[in-house]
């Protein structure tokens, strides 16, 4: 454990060490490039005020990615269940992914407002793609022989959906919601951006030209806590809810030796 | 070409020989629609299989064996000819036959329990049930002990044995096999066969096995069906009439022997095991 720990650990010590070496040694300005130890000076003394905002973004991101899953989930089932569906929506939702979502989240604001609601739209836009994508697939993936076994043995669509392809687009659902758990945290920041009254996005637009550029620099250090925090507690998820999938890719990897 | 076939074609109840076959298929014949054009890949079979009987279809690779069963199973639609069970049009439904696959098929998040409950658990009998079923079956399957483990922590063969009990207890009285052993290493596939031998002469169940392994169809079947590469034709028919119990050290016997000679020879006939 130690030892998986310790190459990021030395790496990121390094980086902050030459960074504020840098920054004393060739008197940068504060509101250039503040030190790691004025970004720390200042997560400590606005602690209110940054949790304050944290909390409001971490609202945003959470909803919308409970959002995105269910529709995701639901999108997916839809269009691996139907050909109609499939020819229908997919190039839709392929296409929807060309779209800038900075182009479309001050149109949102224009249609629905201030609230949080264009955030959590926002969110919901940019992290629902790679939940469906990857769960069509997982869906379709299952081996035509399992369906066929499962066919043999009496069971119906539904019975074959419940027991066998649910179950194993699991994993693939997971790989999805590895990226949308990331993608979430930016698509709420670009939503704060371009208008909002509280969040971490905001509290960045306001301090920077205010040149509070310590401020800007802990919020994104905060952001990128939250963006990691929940994508372990993904992966520690899905470590427990799907321990077969571990056993099966170490066997695999066991075979190929 | 050797045949061996007298019954009547028609219904039930004509002729002296009793019960109508099991099984009987007649000028079945299928194709596949491949860029357009027909792909024929079946033609013309026509075969018998009595309850009871075992019965192997051999053939080169791509001899359309493996369809063959599909359509005996339900699972496709022959595009020509009939199939009757029992006399009757052969169920639409699939599920009346049971199908086992070179591949275990094994779902790795049930334990080895909960996998071979499968075919209940889909007809509606409860899982405590089920598993007690299960349980009392594990060790004639060689299960003992295992019946806890995920499907990673087995050998080939234990998980080819798993893949078995669910056929098994699915409890359907026609059992497909394609070749079930075909993944497996010679050892294993050796005891596998013998350990086969004994189950199913306790069983008493209509089986059809696909493989293109000559001496495991002479020496499991009372009769082998040889197909010819695509589109696959009956060859031959071959009985296999060896005496019951059999065992594993027959292969070596001159009768078993000639036979296999006979067999391999109609297959090479036909440009080899592809």
């Amino acid at each position: 454990m130690i030892g998986k720990w310790a190459a990021p650990g030395a790496i990121i010590l390094v980086v902050l060490a030459s960074w504020e070496a840098a920054v004393r040694l060739f008197q940068v300005e504060r509101w250039l490039l503040p030190s790691p130890s004025a970004i720390g000076a200042e997560l400590v003394d606005s602690r209110d005020l940054l949790l304050r905002h944290t909390l409001v973004t971490l609202e945003e991101v959470v909803i919308g990615f409970a959002l995105a899953l269910v529709v995701g989930i639901a999108a997916a089932m839809a269009i691996a269940y139907s050909r109609i569906v499939e020819r229908a929506a997919y190039p839709f939702v392929i296409a929807s992914q060309t779209v800038p979502i900075i182009a479309i989240a001050p149109l949102l604001l224009v249609w629905i407002g201030y609230g949080i609601w264009p955030k959590i739209i926002v969110v919901v836009l940019i992290s629902f793609f790679p939940i469906v994508v990857n769960m069509v697939d997982g869906l379709k993936s299952v081996d035509p022989d399992m369906l066929n076994m499962m066919r043999s043995l009496g069971a119906g669509r539904r019975q074959i959906f419940t027991k066998v392809q649910a179950p194993s687009s699991l994993p693939f659902l997971f790989s999805g919601v590895r990226v949308a758990i990331a993608l979430s945290v930016i698509g709420a920041v670009i939503g704060e951006w371009v208008g909002s009254s509280a969040g971490l996005g905001y509290l960045m637009t306001r301090s920077a030209p205010q040149f509070l550029t310590e401020r800007v620099f802990a919020a994104i250090f905060i952001l990128s806590v939250m963006g990691v925090a929940l994508f372990a507690l993904v992966v520690l998820v899905e470590r427990l809810a799907l321990p077969w999938n571990q056993w099966e890719r170490r066997s695999r990897a066991l075979e190929r030796l | 070409m050797i045949t061996e076939m007298v019954e009547p074609a028609t219904g039930p109840g004509i002729g002296e020989t009793g019960a109508p076959p099991r099984i009987k298929l007649e000028g079945v014949s299928k194709a596949f629609r491949v860029d357009g054009g027909p792909l024929p890949v079946l033609q013309d079979v026509s075969l018998t299989v009595r309850a009871g009987e075992f019965v192997s279809l051999i053939g080169p690779s791509g001899c359309g064996k493996s369809t063959l069963l599909n359509v005996i199973a339900g699972l496709e639609d022959p595009t020509a000819g009939s199939i009757r069970f029992d006399g009757r049009p052969a169920p639409r439904r699939p599920g009346a036959v049971g199908y086992m696959h070179q591949k275990d098929l094994l779902l790795p998040w049930r334990t080895v329990l909960d996998n071979a409950i499968l075919g209940l658990e889909l007809r509606g009998v409860s899982r405590s049930e089920a598993r007690r079923r299960a349980m009392d079956m594990a060790e004639q399957f060689g299960l003992k002990g295992f019946e806890g483990s995920y499907p990673h922590l087995l050998s080939g063969g234990m998980r080819q044995r798993v893949a078995f009990l669910r056929t098994a207890l699915a409890n359907q009285d026609v059992i497909l096999l394609d070749e079930p052993f075909g993944a497996l290493d010679a050892l294993t596939r050796a005891n596998m066969q013998e350990w086969l031998l004994g189950q199913w002469e306790s069983w008493g169940k209509t089986i059809v096995l696909v493989t293109h392994d000559v001496d495991e169809a002479a020496l499991l079947s009372d009769r082998v069906y040889v197909l010819t590469p695509r589109p696959g034709k009956l060859k031959m028919v071959m009985p296999v009439d060896l005496p019951r119990p059999r065992s594993y050290e027959m292969i070596t016997e001159d009768a078993f022997v000639r036979m296999k000679a006979e067999l391999l020879g109609a297959l090479r006939t036909e440009g080899g095991m592809g």
